[in-house]
């Protein structure tokens, strides 16, 4: 009987060691954001590409413009923004845009967002090559201003995001791989 | 005096049956590189056609390459893969010609066309020591494959002007690029040989309705656009997923927009003058670097170069780069799972035009070094 006790004890122990590895526990601990969300880019790069199949795959609905201005927010009747961190000198050289009025654009359309009292949530795909000193310039600009941060971990080799989100006080959560975000994406939406 | 004249008739004599020998015994491997490489019908394969069925500007040259039709029979979309543009990139056609020896559509059409610009593969790069050709242990016994140059080879379009004035946006390039397949496009029906080349690709979208489009590429490792994915702003969408796709199977791609100022290329001006998605499609190849080490048969095969080991430590690289190098098989092992992930993501997005194909194959095997095997 006691060796029956001991065995259920232990195999009680190892599925609950199983359940907590398999979900992992997030910063961000209840939804911050409203739907539908407005996705637009810092930077230019294609990486907002990526994170419109996340939204697709997320079931999340949106509107997007990579180069929405103020008042964007308030037309597409968005109820939270989402932002696609990283800079591309071929995109903005595509967009005939300088890296002065991208910075300047993104931060209207953050001022917007915050004028209408709406979350803003940053996301950072590219990893290790989305960094540098271009991307760098719209990380260390747009990622103070949000109010929940996810980066793919190959992004935050150098703790460039750790440092910015815990001086600003701003949950982050790192997930290993692209088509990791879904999850703590698909939670920060109400 | 008559006697120095003599000896001067016999040395000039030696001298020149020397050069003739000479010639004689580079001859045949200088002729061979006219000579085709092997590719065979595979089980899918329904029909080989020409260029020139859909251009017949190009009958005759040795730029009226072969097409392979794969057709299910049954309805779906169309892809067409794109090997060979640069000669000098193996994994782009070695895969499509894994993929026509391989391949067996269930649902759309394919067409394959190993040696886009099958000139650029009759020559070798001057001053690049690269060996003519490489030899893979394949299933059905030793075969060999051309490795060739970048460029239209000279014999079929020469000279370079000093400044190449790309025909219909007026960009302007280096002389040289003027040969080159990926700076042609869309061709021209009145101009070089590789415009022409261009043209014919272009025409037979056009003809057959090309739902994608993908070029297969190589680079060298200390170039920035390299294990990406180039995608015209209509393929984003396929681009995108199906680096999702690729990276539930632990394979990294990154993604570039087509930079609408650049002229010439397929990611660009296919997209622009046809309804396709034109993607193009990056690995990274040791053997076209500038700073490789001895340019050999090894290298082409097994990707090993302890130099760009030096480079990458040095942070001079775009790719990670260690001892185990980047072999052909593991690079077309990409090219191929690249292939099957844009297909699943254009069939996802078009249900009613599925690109369903099997016996590609896989990823796994590939990167195991199993190469030959499928050969």
């Amino acid at each position: 009987m006691k060796t029956q006790a001991r065995f259920l004890m232990l195999a009680a122990l190892v599925l609950g060691l199983a359940m907590s590895a398999s979900a992992q526990a997030y910063n961000l601990k209840s939804p911050i954001a409203g739907k539908p969300v407005f996705l637009t880019s810092a930077g230019q790069s294609a990486d907002i590409e990526m994170v419109k199949v996340l939204l697709d795959r997320s079931k999340i609905p949106y509107k997007t413009d990579g180069q929405a201005k103020g008042g964007a927010l308030k037309a597409a009747l968005s109820k939270s923004l989402l932002i696609a961190i990283g800079g591309s000198s071929k995109g903005l050289g595509a967009a005939g845009i300088s890296t002065e009025a991208e910075l300047a654009r993104v931060k209207e359309v953050i001022a917007e967002a915050r004028k209408l009292g709406l979350k803003i949530i940053g996301v950072h795909v590219g990893g290790e090559a989305r960094r540098g000193e271009l991307s760098d310039a719209f990380i260390m600009a747009v990622v103070p201003l949000c109010d929940y941060v996810i980066v793919v971990a190959e992004g935050n080799k150098d703790g460039l995001f750790t440092k910015l989100c815990a001086q600003a006080k701003i949950p982050l959560d790192s997930v290993d791989k692209i088509s990791k975000v879904v999850e703590p994406l698909t939670k920060s939406f109400q | 005096m008559e006697r120095k004249k003599t000896i001067d008739i016999i040395v000039s004599c030696l001298l020149l049956a020397a050069a003739l020998a000479a010639v004689a015994m580079v001859t045949p491997g200088y002729l061979a590189m006219r000579k085709p490489d092997t590719i065979r019908k595979g089980p899918g394969v329904s029909r080989v056609t020409l260029l020139s069925e859909y251009f017949p500007g190009v009958k005759g040259t040795v730029g009226d390459s072969e097409v392979y039709i794969l057709d299910s029979g049954k309805p779906g979309g169309s892809a067409l893969i794109l090997g060979g543009t640069h000669g000098n990139e193996p994994a782009g056609y070695m895969t499509a010609i894994l993929f026509v020896e391989n391949a067996r559509p269930q649902a759309g059409r394919l067409f394959v066309i190993p040696r886009a610009n099958a000139s650029a593969a009759t020559h070798t790069d001057p001053m690049e020591g690269t060996p003519r050709s490489f030899t893979i242990d394949a299933a059905s016994g030793k075969r060999s494959f051309r490795f060739g140059s970048r460029a239209t080879n000279p014999i079929d379009q020469w000279p370079d002007p000093d400044i190449y004035i790309h025909a219909s946006s007026g960009q302007q390039l280096s002389g040289s690029e003027t040969r080159n397949l990926n700076r042609a496009y869309p061709g021209r029906q009145d101009g070089t040989f590789t415009e022409k080349v261009a043209f014919a690709i272009t025409a037979l979208i056009l003809k057959e309705g090309v739902d994608v489009t993908v070029d297969l590429h190589e680079a060298s490792p200390e170039y920035p656009v390299i294990n990406a994915i180039v995608a015209h702003e209509r393929a984003m969408p396929v681009a995108s997923a199906a680096i999702l796709d690729l990276e539930f199977e632990d394979i990294t791609m990154g993604l570039e927009p087509s930079p609408k100022s650049l002229h010439g290329l397929t990611h660009r001006e296919l997209g622009d003058a046809t309804k396709t998605l034109a993607i193009l499609m990056e690995d990274t190849n040791p053997s076209q670097g500038r700073l490789r080490g001895r340019t050999s048969e090894a290298l082409i095969l097994e990707g090993k170069d302890e130099l760009y080991v030096r480079a990458q430590k040095l942070g001079r690289l775009f790719v990670p780069f260690d001892e185990k190098g980047w072999p052909l098989s593991t690079r077309v092992g990409r090219h191929m799972a690249g292939l099957e992930a844009i297909f699943g993501a254009f069939s996802a997005q078009n249900p009613d035009k599925p690109l369903v194909v099997d016996g590609m194959p896989p990823y796994e095997e590939l990167v195991a070094g199993n190469f030959g095997k499928f050969l």
